[in-house]
């Protein structure tokens, strides 16, 4: 079956180059230009997993990755931004990986991979 | 004895202000209805002039600990109100402050699932103010603790999370979250209320509910929690259990007590029954829990009222207004009544020739002529009309109010009585 993933980022052509790279990698590709349409894209899309941008125009990352978990704790969150300074933010640790952005996608699509894969060898409730 | 100063010598005053309490004081407390019918548990009046949180409150405030967040959910109203008037008493210039907080619901949209769900719903406060160890307490407990001997017990063991216990009889274990100890009080199982110890056998290490955590073990455990739909997010039951198992270094500090009594005292006043109980131990004359003991002071919000006074010496058909084995509150007036072994609470009136024994009144309840209250618990407000009688008859009792299992009579607040039979 093909995994969904939902990508909230502003920067268009970021969004672009992910798309590209993860259906390279197999992945259906969702997109949602802002916090309160990933909101509504992960809603209507249900993703298996959710790289979210932290700095963006409106709600930001972090709040939208908290009203997300409130409506389905188990979706796995990547947070992907170009600061490394939100590793330390204490509202950042909910999320599953804090994946830098960086010209190289492979960290990212590596934790994606990886989340996919832990999270099918789980039984329900483990993470 | 002053324990505390030779104790806490190697305690720098700073390390303190790197310390953030959280009062968890959302119980429902169903238990002591009708007391909770207005009011959370924590809010409940105690002892006369006091609510259950001022202990746990004014234990932070002798410890030295002035960073305080009281998290509120059911019925805040009353206990909010509480904390505004009575615990203003903090220096914001110097960085103290308690504050009240309501679900936020800036996280999760329900109210608090268990005790961990209430930190991961408040993570946004840990991160406003960055404390190196937050202290979590319960809003609902009896009992006098320097929360600074746990600290510098923390900190000598460098453990991630540090677990107030206390010893208690085996016939107890079954209330309790039971601590299995390593030979250097590290924490190695948990077993949570077991039913299967011989009640005769010795004595178990029980969980007080009171932890002090490094604030990064923290987040990271109630984060981790939050993320599972397996557990009850609860510390005692989860987010402890899985840190023993993932190897953290949880460490036991044994509860001494604080002030000068010879023995600790703790409770949790859960039951209508205990909440008396531990009432009547008050008024005993060498109660465990001493009110009076002026070196670990019990704050509470200041009653503005005159003193409690005490008229009619006697003469017509034995119209004496007196008061035995009992504590009365500032604004009381008994008025040729008899008072014996009973807490007034303030602005309580006794009427000529009525009688309250054994009994707890709280605020402004007024007792009319002849009437009779024996083992009650009249909450604030309840008129008593002349000649009525409580905890006389139990079958008309049983009719009108909650009797609890020891034959004990709960009115609740405001209840109208004129017309009952």
């Amino acid at each position: 079956m093909m995994r969904r993933i939902l990508i909230v980022d502003d920067e268009r052509h970021l969004r672009l180059l992910y798309r590209r790279e993860l259906e390279d990698d197999g992945f259906q590709v969702v997109e949602a230009a802002t916090a309160e349409e990933g909101i509504r894209a992960f809603e209507q899309q249900r993703p298996d997993l959710i790289v979210m941008d932290i700095r963006m125009p409106g709600m930001n990352g972090l709040e939208a990755m908290a009203r997300i978990l409130d409506k389905d704790r188990r979706v796995p969150i990547v947070l992907n931004t170009a600061f490394d300074s939100y590793r330390d933010d204490f509202t950042s640790w909910a999320a599953d990986a804090y994946v830098t952005k960086g010209p190289d996608t492979e960290e990212l699509k590596r934790t994606v991979r990886k989340l996919l894969e832990e999270r099918e060898h789980l039984g329900p409730g483990e993470l | 004895m002053d324990r505390t100063a030779t104790r806490n010598a190697s305690l720098h005053p700073d390390t303190l202000k790197t310390v953030l309490a959280f009062v968890l004081a959302g119980g429902k407390g169903e238990r002591l209805y009708p007391l909770t019918k207005d009011r959370s548990k924590p809010a409940v009046p105690f002892g006369g002039t006091y609510r259950i949180i001022d202990f746990t409150l004014s234990n932070c405030v002798n410890s030295g600990l002035k960073r305080i967040c009281v998290l509120t959910q059911y019925k805040a109203h009353s206990l909010m109100r509480h904390v505004k008037e009575g615990w203003h008493l903090f220096a914001s210039e110097l960085g103290e402050f308690i504050y009240t907080i309501p679900p936020q619901l800036r996280v999760g949209s329900t109210w608090y699932l268990g005790t961990a769900d209430a930190i991961y719903q408040n993570v946004y406060t840990l991160e406003e103010e960055r404390p190196a160890h937050t202290l979590i307490l319960s809003g609902d407990h009896i009992y006098r603790m320097d929360y600074r001997d746990m600290l510098a017990e923390h900190l000598e063991r460098e453990a991630d999370v540090t677990i107030a216990v206390l010893e208690v009889p085996a016939r107890d274990a079954s209330r309790f979250g039971v601590l299995e100890l390593g030979p250097n009080q590290e924490v190695t199982g948990f077993r949570e209320k077991p039913q299967d110890l011989d009640p005769e056998g010795p004595g178990v290490v029980a969980n007080m509910g009171v932890y002090l955590f490094r604030t990064d073990v923290l987040v990271q455990s109630v984060c981790r929690d939050a993320r599972r739909d397996d557990t009850h997010h609860d510390f005692g039951h989860d987010v402890l259990p899985g840190l023993v198992r993932a190897g953290a270094r949880v460490h036991a500090h044994v509860f001494r007590g604080a002030g000068s009594a010879a023995m600790p005292f703790w409770m949790d006043i859960g039951t209508l029954d205990a909440y008396f109980d531990a009432s009547q131990d008050l008024i005993s004359v060498s109660p465990q829990f001493n009110l009076y003991d002026r070196s670990w002071p019990i704050r509470s919000a200041a009653i503005q009222a005159p003193p409690a006074k005490f008229v009619f010496a006697g003469g017509e058909k034995g119209r004496i207004g007196e008061a035995h084995d009992s504590l009365v509150s500032p604004g009381c007036i008994v008025s040729g009544g008899h008072v014996e072994r009973a807490i007034l609470g303030p602005g309580c009136r006794i009427n000529s020739w009525s009688v309250v024994e054994d009994a707890i009144l709280m605020d402004g309840v007024e007792v009319g002529r002849h009437a009779i209250v024996r083992r009650a618990i009249i909450d604030k407000g309840v008129r008593i009309p002349p000649g009525f009688q409580v905890g006389v008859d139990p079958d008309a009792d049983r009719r009108r109010f909650t009797v609890t299992e020891r034959g004990l009579v709960a009115i609740p607040k405001g209840e109208n009585l004129e017309g009952l039979t």
